[in-house]
């Protein structure tokens, strides 16, 4: 059983500051990357009216996505926000099925990288609240019903990046340590492949779906 | 029984509020999502047209009701793993 809770840590000085940085979340994360951006470069490399098998799924899965955000947006604001809600699921979406690749684990387990996507959502939909709405409009919402719900609105507010980071976390996480304990239990017999099914196919296409929607519904609420 | 040191009642302790924590957190996602399954279901048998929709919208619904699940597991893995 490998150990869990030990993380692998590059530390450094820089200008008098230490900087820890967490090696397997990075070189996963670069995997993802490179992953997808050799994907996009594939699928677009020849471009025609008849798609080969490479650019008809790169097209399913944009198209979907651009439908999705039409449904909630109008069409202005939805080419506008597109690429960020579509570019999120793809690299949440990838990065949760690393982990069923023998030797990978999942970025996504490591709570700095959950956290930082949310933070991108929450200021993202605040900025485009009070680009569309101005600032006023903006500040107003906080008091929306009677003055005195200000502090709640603020927590509401805040607690939306604790929660949507968080789900991601907890799933995958939780995800791969069950699947870790139930491994050492069987001695890897019969059920880990299941499990990896539910955890890593399921859970995680299920998860990085939510995220990107949180996300947009996020930014769609601050926009309306 | 002399052996047993402040320490090891700490991690006893542990355990037993990541159980407590994980047990009791359960059984809200577990009403809540079934409700919104269960609603998602007796819409879909109503209007079988819009199963697409009320799909991504169920699956959107009980994610948002998983939340404080999530938040009780990730105490009773603390609770285990850093405590």
């Amino acid at each position: 059983m490998n150990e869990i809770g030990v993380i692998s840590q590059w530390a450094f000085n820089l200008f008098g500051t230490q900087f820890v940085l967490n090696k397997d979340t990075l070189i996963m994360t670069w995997i993802v990357m490179v992953f997808l951006i050799l994907f996009a470069l594939l699928a677009s490399r020849q471009t025609k009216i008849i798609p080969n098998p490479l650019q008809s799924t790169a097209e399913l899965m944009v198209g979907t996505w651009a439908d999705l955000v039409d449904d909630s947006l109008a069409v202005k604001e939805s080419r506008k926000y597109f690429p960020l809600v579509c570019t999120i699921f793809l690299l949440v979406w990838i990065s949760n099925m690393l982990g069923i690749v023998p030797f990978l684990s999942e970025p996504t387990a490591d709570l700095n990288t959950t956290l930082s996507l949310g933070l991108v959502g929450f200021i993202v939909a605040h900025y485009s609240g009070i680009k569309f709405k101005g600032i006023k409009a903006y500040a107003k919402g906080y008091f929306e019903p009677i003055f005195f719900m200000m502090p709640l609105n603020l927590i509401g507010e805040l607690a939306k990046i604790v929660s949507i980071s968080f789900r991601l976390f907890g799933n995958i996480m939780g995800g791969s340590i069950i699947i870790l304990v139930v491994s050492y239990l069987v001695y890897s017999l019969v059920l880990p492949p299941v499990l990896y099914g539910f955890f890593g196919l399921f859970v995680g296409t299920v998860q990085a779906f939510v995220f990107a929607m949180l996300t947009l519904v996020y930014i769609v609420v601050q926009i309306k | 029984m002399e052996n047993i040191s402040g320490a090891d009642l700490v991690r006893a302790a542990a355990f037993i509020g990541a159980g407590i924590a994980m047990g009791l957190g359960a059984i809200g996602p577990g009403v809540g999502e079934g409700f919104a399954g269960g609603k998602a279901c007796e819409a879909i048998g109503r209007n079988p047209d819009e199963a697409g929709l009320l799909t991504r919208t169920m699956l959107v619904a009980q994610a948002v009701a998983e939340s404080t699940g999530i938040y009780s597991l990730v105490v009773a893995l603390l609770l285990i793993f850093v405590v």
